[in-house]
């Protein structure tokens, strides 16, 4: 039984779809990182398999469940968890409110005081802004609140877009550490990036999107080298 | 100037903020949660007296005030449900979902009026006051039922504040007016949310009806005035914050008791829109900035 | 100057030249009543798509015009004692001027805000009419108001057919007067400004000047008209400002389509005949064109719904605006 399974997925928004017939399989305790150019459909992925927008066709299934066409809300139950790119998250609420917020499935509810604790120990920088409104947050500690929110809804599966987006690179290594002991915990781990070295270090493989298709797919446990980066993203023209 | 007469146009101040507070905290309830602004409030107004009495009248069912406002109230809870269903649902994510709701919202408007007509016909009636007899008011005095409704607006208001800020509910209505992907992503039922919220909102309407139906004779069209007031309030406090919004209605209330009394109440509606204006010059985004 | 001439012209042109001939072919009063009804309320749509479709400025205080015209014939006749027809150019003048105060807050405010303050304005302005008791007639409203009077020949004297063909003659006039605004420089430039308000801002355009004169020019045809239904039905009451109004006024343009003039003419006349058909409905007439609206906005997003889409989001339209721009000197 595979956390993810997702055949033959078409998706977009208006005429031209995004995905183009797009087929991966993550599997169990799994770290799967997405790279590859911006616009050929990352992140119509993860809205896609979170429910945000409705796949014209192809199946996905989690757990063995097929959940394609469910709403948002019925798909956080089953335990997929999409923190979206850049979340602005609930700007007025206070950090505390938002997390106890977030463990909002019936299954999310029974675990929210270990879920909290977890997420916590995580982020102690969290405790100390705890009645803090997410608007005063700065970027890390805003991104700190969104995948902690996404830890508060007891994922089965979690998908993160882009969590370092933006941030310095101090706060990089930060969140990567973080990252890191989640996916240590053996959860199915969907984690998109533009930074390929980041992903190298966080997930065992890695799949290139492009056009809307898994691309090549490269073992994280085998060092990649630059070159081979380049040749990926501009050819093989690129590749010295 | 006598003492009597600035506790007298005070008093009066109160008993106009309190019921525009009630009125104008359903509107920016709205529009903080769903984003959209609705003027079926001033007709949920005319709905509620109505229907309290028809249950409390004894020309109606002649079941008494406490059912007549526990009948009152549910049913609105009920439209308000409807309404959002019929009006707001089907066009949300629509680019122009504003102006559409604009659009549907008067329309239910018109539907309802003459809806009522129809029902009730075009005589007046008017609701027993909560209470008999009069209540001293630093040398001035006001009629019991108006003290209660200077009471009681206040204790709804805070009700509402106590219910959005310490309830799951409260908080998840908050977090989907302030980023609705958001709020999908941590698995929130954001339709359910709206329906609430509107529903909500009419039942603040609801209340606000049921104590003016009491103060006035009830029409068809009773609900067009308080709402009309309730857009001032709007325009004057924003609606961007409930408090900023109950903030404007006290002092839109003072406004007209003292245009009332000094300017007279035929010109009355020319001061309120003169002030409206001249806050306009002075604070675009209303008294209480904010947008 | 471009071409006035487009299909939706055509039609209007050629449906108000048949109905011209109707009398002579002899038709019933009630045929006749309802063209001048529908004359009335073409005009009034035909001039809120001005301000609204072309200026894209969400004035919802266009039905005070109209009501503010019928209660200018009405005081004005009866309790004044001024000549009848100099009251429609008065019942203009009134209207351009309360459009000069709409401006105001038109400028300073954004988005909801401009039609919250425009309605809460109409609404006020029924209210002082309303309770100026005395002169307005209140809630009761006025009746045997002084019948219209074209030097020395009073109208009424031939039935409907006088008011008939004056109905037409003001739609006419209105429809050709409308258009030659919308597709002038000065319409291209009010176009250009709902469009893209800071390119045309920064090439010249003065945002105040030019929404003031919009709101002008589409008020005073609302008032010259509300002056002219009070003429024609000789009650004026406070109902003319109320929703019932409004949603007439709303569907014909819902139907007609906004930037055209010429849509809401038409569809003024499909509306106005099959409202007159339900008349016999009482109450329940307005509940059926207040389903219908909704009705219209639910089912048919393709279409009808469009026009709201245009009006609504400000997606520049880089076309129009260059082309208006490069016309300038």
């Amino acid at each position: 039984m595979l956390p993810l399974v997702l055949d033959d997925l078409v998706a977009g928004y208006g005429a031209a779809p995004v995905l183009n017939g797009l087929t991966l399989e993550i599997g169990a305790r799994e770290r799967v990182g997405l790279f590859g150019p911006n616009g050929h459909g990352k992140t119509t992925l993860l809205r896609a398999i979170s429910g945000l927008i409705a796949p014209s066709r192809g199946s996905i299934r989690l757990f063995d469940k097929p959940i394609s066409g469910m709403s948002p809300a019925a798909i956080v139950a089953e335990g997929l968890i999409h923190v979206p790119q850049s979340n602005l998250l609930f700007p007025e609420m206070e950090v505390l409110e938002t997390l106890r917020l977030a463990a909002h499935s019936a299954r999310a509810r029974q675990t929210t005081a270990a879920s909290l604790e977890g997420v916590l120990t995580l982020f102690p920088r969290l405790a100390e802004r705890r009645s803090q409104k997410i608007k005063t947050l700065s970027g890390g500690e805003r991104q700190m609140v969104a995948i902690g929110v996404g830890l508060m809804g007891a994922p089965r599966l979690l998908a993160l877009d882009e969590p370092t987006l933006g941030l310095s690179p101090k706060l990089k290594d930060e969140l990567c550490v973080a990252i890191g002991d989640i996916a240590k915990s053996g959860l199915p781990l969907l984690l998109v990036e533009q930074d390929v070295e980041f992903l190298l270090e966080l997930t065992d493989r890695l799949v290139m999107v492009t056009h809307g298709r898994c691309g090549v797919e490269l073992d994280a446990r085998q060092g990649i080298d630059h070159a081979t980066i380049m040749a990926l993203y501009f050819g093989e023209g690129h590749a010295a | 100037m006598t003492l009597e007469t600035v506790a007298s146009v005070l008093a009066s101040a109160l008993v106009l903020g309190s019921l525009y507070a009630l009125m104008a905290a359903g509107l920016s309830l709205v529009w903080t949660t769903l984003g959209i602004f609705t003027f079926t409030h001033g007709v949920f107004m005319t709905i509620a007296a109505y229907v309290a009495w028809q249950v409390s009248d004894n020309a109606g069912l002649g079941l008494g005030e406490a059912a007549g406002f526990a009948v009152a109230i549910s049913a609105l809870a009920g439209l308000g449900c409807i309404a959002e269903r019929l009006l707001i649902h089907p066009f949300l994510g629509r680019e122009n979902i504003v102006m559409i709701a604009v659009i549907t919202t008067l329309a239910a408007l018109t539907f309802l009026e003459n809806a009522i007509l129809l029902i009730w016909g075009p005589r007046l009636k008017q609701l027993k006051p909560l209470a008999t007899g009069t209540v001293g008011f630093a040398g001035a005095t006001m009629s019991a039922h108006q003290a209660i409704i200077v009471v009681v607006a206040p204790l709804v208001l805070v009700g509402l504040w106590i219910v959005l800020k310490r309830s799951r509910t409260g908080a998840a209505i908050r977090a989907v007016g302030q980023n609705r992907e958001a709020a999908l992503l941590i698995g929130l039922p954001v339709g359910r949310l709206y329906m609430t919220a509107f529903a909500a909102s009419a039942i603040l309407a609801a209340v606000a009806g049921i104590l003016l139906g009491a103060m006035r004779p009830m029409t068809p069209t009773m609900g067009a005035e308080p709402l009309v007031k309730a857009l001032i309030v709007a325009i004057f406090g924003g609606l961007g914050s409930i408090a900023g919004t109950i903030g404007g209605a006290y002092v839109i209330g003072l406004v007209e008791a003292v245009s009332t009394y000094w300017v007279g109440l035929y010109w009355t509606p020319a001061v309120l829109f003169a002030v409206m204006v001249a806050v306009l010059l002075w604070r675009p985004n209303g008294l209480f900035g904010g947008n | 100057m471009p071409a006035l001439a487009s299909p939706g012209a055509v039609v209007v042109v050629l449906l108000l030249t048949g109905l011209a001939f109707l009398p002579l072919i002899g038709i019933s009063n009630y045929v006749e009543h309802i063209v001048i009804i529908s004359c009335i309320w073409a005009i009034v749509a035909a001039s809120w798509d001005l301000s609204l479709g072309y200026g894209g400025i969400f004035n919802f205080a266009h039905i005070a015009f109209f009501g503010l015209g019928v209660y200018v014939y009405a005081v004005g006749t009866k309790a004044l004692g001024a000549p009848t027809l100099a009251a429609l150019p008065l019942a203009g003048v009134v209207a351009s001027l309360v459009a000069v105060l709409i401006t105001l807050p038109v400028l300073r405010l954004k988005g909801i805000y401009v039609i919250l303050a425009t309605f809460a304005l109409s609404q006020l302005i029924l209210q002082l009419v309303l309770s100026q008791n005395q002169i307005t007639g209140g809630a009761q409203g006025m009746v045997l108001l002084p019948a219209l009077n074209l030097f020395g020949v009073r109208l009424a004297s031939y039935g409907k057919v006088g008011f008939f063909y004056f109905a037409l003659l003001l739609v006419f006039a209105a429809t050709i007067a409308l258009r030659w605004v919308a597709l002038s420089d000065f319409g291209r430039s009010i176009v250009a400004l709902k469009e893209n308000e800071d390119y045309a801002v920064a090439r010249g355009v003065s945002i105040g000047r030019q929404r003031l004169i919009v709101l002008v020019a589409s008020a005073a045809p609302a008032g010259v008209t509300g002056a002219f239904y009070a003429a024609y039905l000789r009650v004026a009451s406070p109902e003319v400002f109320g929703f019932d109004t409004l949603s007439i006024v709303l569907i014909i343009l819902l139907l007609g389509g906004a930037a055209s003039i010429t849509g809401p003419v038409i569809a003024s006349f499909l509306v106005t005949s099959s409202t007159e058909a339900l008349s016999n409905l009482g109450p329940a007439r307005f509940m059926v064109i207040a389903v219908v609206i909704v009705v219209i906005l639910r089912f048919y997003p393709g279409g009808l719904d469009a026009l709201i889409e245009k009006l609504w989001s400000k997606k520049p339209a880089p076309m129009e605006v260059m082309r208006w721009i490069q016309r300038r000197p």
